[in-house]
């Protein structure tokens, strides 16, 4: 669900991929106007090729991408050449009536286009510049070649994270380009409270590496202080036993436990059926629990795996020990708690795609604050004529004019659209696929998902 | 001169803990007068967690709690009481912001729900930050950071792209907990901002697990459109397993050879001849024979600091980068340039060096601060609501404050 809290409020938006567009879709999430801007010759081509509905990527892959339906929902969605002196000057108009410019350029680009944040302001005095890198504007390594890997590896977070024995570990799940992107939209957020209380704006140099360093603070410290260098630990918290993740019954199931204290311990042994074992004076206090550890693990273990991974959750859960099952992108999808929360919305992507759920990208539940279903993610170029039209007041005949010199629309500039390879996830092992999901999407949700009317399309 | 954004915000911080404390933590460090509420004698669990200066377990030596909590002020109060309860509402007549983690329900049992602290002051944003949220079957479930992470469907993605059917493992640290406080902050600061055109209040619910569930928002997309539940990061089927860490001479190097190869691999590796083997100018090929393709470059990187291998591999246009322990960023050359360690005194801890806020606001930026001791401004604030000398005596004894 989405929220009318930033009314009024303009956000140009040239970031791609990843970091940029989570960004900007918090703030359409909160009810800013988030004009998302691309051209023929530069689409935001990795989130909009990648895995279609049914994996069919059909005629027109650019408008089918679900990364591209996750990330940028909510947004208007523009074409417009800034590598032309036309198409700069049109953006310079726009910037002229809004609030924010966010760009995830490498640096230096937007300066050599004469768009850099001086020039902007010359414009629009009171704009904000956000400007996300990996590493930031200034400084002696700005310019690296890095992805994810590079800003999770460089914050400490890549060292923290995996068994001791073993190397250290990348997220699975692209975790440092949201947290760029999250802390990203926090920035904007505070100039935006600047700007409305004082009329002033300013530029943000957000570094996706730095959003990462103080998510780990914490353990940081441990080195200021005491130039103590924390390792990783797995799943372990110190002094805290049992607390990992258990395999399960079946194939690829596992439930989190953590047993925070002594009085949890006495309820966890209850659930287990207060086997012999639970009464040994090893595992009779935290801290013994803690040494001997390994073995708790192996002795838990031999019960959860022979239980449902549902089950040992809720039963725990029912005698107020903290666990929960490790939920695979399905059990996400199909989870009654987030599905009555309204975590989803399902958005309707239009023909060849059909209605979605999309995950909130900024859950925060408002009460008396007008709220709205975001709309899909825009279509290639599908609002040139509200905003160069209506908005700019640029007339049809020169809007006409326009495309003919390709400074706005035209069709992308697009590799052909290639399916996931699902064979090579399966082989890979790198993947569960479930066939069925529109199926039980529809028998959950009880709404007409996926494309209309078709009740079980095979997946290629 | 650079200017406070919130420096009018009033915020009373009733929370514990890391995802609260960090939310109010972003508040204080860029302007607000944060209040933090704590339990007298004990005060927030942050402070009895590690790790602790000179390893010393001291309510005024842990670092978790001077990071979560630089320039906020601290008083102590108990809200179970009739009078801590009427104290907390005189404090609220000059608040904007009430941040609070209680359990669900807890603030309500206080006598301090959304609707009676809107009806002493109908502006007030209440920003609630629970487990599973204020509603729903999961309303009551406990969780961690850990059990967290299973139940956003994180953890199921966290495996080495080699081994996608080993052990879930959880991500370093407490990301959960981060995560929920950075987005409750963005979720309140919205909120306000709201408040400024409209004057109206709200009250905000957010779920931790929900927040983490977020940031995997592409993950879980795939599933409605294509049934699909990943078992280790999306890189890896595009050929190379990327992002992946090698060891060297110093430690371990990220190596991301790129979606469409990494052509000058044999370069940086000193072994030109290899440079049309389709190990390298095929992907395809790296994703067969990862083996093959390691034993070529260990002996290499084995012979190279992590810093050696990271500049050349730059200067080849190779995104091959650094694993920094946490021992090794302060003295890092780009954060030396851009500052961003902070230092500042503390009455018990001395000199202390923090990592500072990654918001690089030009006109607002983060201020640098303390942590509060335990009840610090007790005086002044009580003082500030008509309290004298003599009543605070009387409500300590009462063990009020």
């Amino acid at each position: 669900m989405a929220y009318k809290l930033l009314k009024g409020i303009r956000v140009l938006d040239l970031t791609m991929v990843f970091a940029g567009p989570v960004s900007s879709r918090v703030l359409a999430s909160l009810g800013a106007e988030v004009i998302k801007i691309e051209s023929a010759i530069r689409p935001d081509v990795f989130t909009r090729g990648n895995v279609y509905p049914e994996n069919d990527p059909g005629t027109d892959p650019w408008n089918r991408g679900s990364l591209f339906h996750s990330l940028n929902a909510g947004k208007l969605g523009i074409t417009l050449n800034l590598g032309s002196d036309k198409g700069r000057d049109i953006f310079k108009k726009l910037v002229k009536i809004s609030d924010v410019v966010m760009e995830n350029y490498s640096p230096r680009v937007m300066e050599n286009w004469g768009l850099g944040y001086d020039e902007l302001k010359k414009i629009k005095p009171d704009i904000i510049m956000a400007s996300m890198s990996g590493l930031g504007h200034t400084g002696p390594l700005h310019d690296f070649y890095m992805y994810v890997p590079g800003m999770e590896g460089m914050s400490g977070l890549t060292h923290m994270t995996g068994y001791p024995d073993e190397p250290p570990m990348l997220s699975g799940f692209s975790y440092g380009d949201w947290t760029s992107g999250g802390t990203s939209s926090a920035a904007i957020l505070i100039a935006l409270f600047h700007k409305k209380s004082t009329g002033q704006g300013q530029c943000i140099d957000l570094a996706g590496r730095e959003a990462l360093i103080a998510n780990v603070g914490n353990i940081i410290m441990d080195y200021t202080m005491n130039h103590r260098v924390q390792e990783r630990m797995g799943n372990d918290q110190p002094y805290l036993a049992p607390h990992g993740c258990y395999r399960c019954k079946g194939d690829d199931n596992w439930v989190n436990i953590a047993v925070e204290n002594d009085p949890q311990w006495t309820d966890f042994c209850g659930v287990i059926g207060n086997p012999d074992w639970c009464r040994q004076e090893k595992f009779g206090n935290s801290l013994n629990r803690w040494k001997n550890r390994s073995e708790l693990d192996k002795l838990v273990e031999g019960w959860t795996i022979d239980q449902d991974k549902f089950n040992v959750s809720e039963n725990l859960q029912k005698a107020g020990v903290p666990a929960g099952a490790v939920l695979n992108m399905k059990e996400v999808n199909l989870n009654s708690h987030l599905i009555e929360r309204g975590f989803f919305d399902i958005i309707d992507h239009g023909e060849g795609v059909g209605k979605r759920p999309i995950p909130a990208q900024i859950p925060a539940k408002y009460n008396n604050i007008e709220k709205f279903v975001p709309a899909r993610a825009p279509r290639f170029g599908q609002d040139n004529h509200y905003v160069f039209g209506e908005l700019l007041g640029i007339s049809n005949e020169d809007i006409a004019a326009l495309e003919a010199e390709k400074i706005i629309g035209g069709a992308p500039s697009f590799p052909p659209g290639r399916p996931t390879r699902l064979n090579l996830i399966q082989a890979q092992d790198a993947g569960q696929i479930d066939t069925n999901y529109t199926g039980e999407l529809r028998e959950k949700y009880q709404k007409d998902i996926g494309i209309n009317g078709n009740v079980k399309k095979e997946v290629k | 001169m650079s200017e406070q954004a919130f420096k009018k915000v009033v915020i009373l911080d009733c929370t514990e803990g890391i995802a609260g404390g960090y939310c109010t933590k972003l508040l204080a460090d860029f302007g607000a007068t944060v209040i933090k509420i704590e339990k007298p004698g004990t005060g927030d669990t942050t402070r009895r967690m590690g790790p602790f200066l000179n390893d010393e377990p001291d309510k005024e030596k842990s670092g978790t709690f001077f990071y979560l909590n630089t320039n906020k002020k601290s008083i102590t109060l108990n809200l179970e009481t009739e009078t801590g309860k009427n104290i907390f509402l005189k404090l609220l007549e000059k608040a904007d912001v009430v941040v609070e983690n209680f359990t669900p329900g807890k603030m309500a049992a206080l006598g301090l729900s959304y609707e009676s602290l809107a009806k002493n002051k109908p502006q007030i944003i209440l920003t609630s930050i629970s487990n599973f949220g204020q509603t729903g079957p999961y309303r009551d479930y406990k969780a961690t950071n850990l059990v967290t992470f299973g139940l956003s469907g994180a953890m199921y993605t966290s495996r080495p792209a080699t081994h996608t059917s080993s052990r879930p493992v959880v991500e370093g640290g407490q990301q959960a907990e981060f995560t929920t406080g950075l987005l409750s902050f963005s979720a309140t600061v919205a909120a306000f901002i709201n408040t400024i055109d409209t004057g109206k209040g709200t009250w905000i619910d957010m779920s931790a697990q929900e927040c983490l569930a977020s940031t995997l928002g592409a993950n879980i997309s795939e599933y409605p459109y294509l049934g699909l539940s990943r078992k280790t990061n999306p890189f890896a089927i595009h050929g190379y397993p990327i992002g992946y860490s090698v060891p060297c001479k110093d430690g371990w190097i990220s190596l991301t050879p790129g979606l469409g190869g990494a052509p000058n691999i044999p370069l940086l590796i000193e072994q030109p001849e290899l440079l049309d083997d389709p190990l390298f100018t095929k992907p395809a090929m790296r994703m067969a024979e990862p083996e093959k393709f390691d034993a070529l470059l260990t002996p290499w990187l084995k012979e190279h600091t992590k810093w050696e291998i990271t500049k050349q591999a730059q200067e080849l246009k190779l995104a091959f980068t650094p694993v920094l322990t946490p021992g090794e960023l302060e003295e890092e050359e780009q954060l030396k340039a851009k500052g961003f360690f902070m230092k500042t005194q503390h009455p018990v801890m001395g000199e202390v060096t923090y990592p500072g806020d990654p918001m690089k606001l030009s006109e607002t930026p983060a201020r640098v601060g303390k942590a509060p001791l335990l009840g610090e401004d007790n005086v002044t604030i009580y003082n500030g609501l008509g309290y004298s000398k003599a009543d605070l005596v009387t409500l300590t004894e009462q063990k009020i404050i």
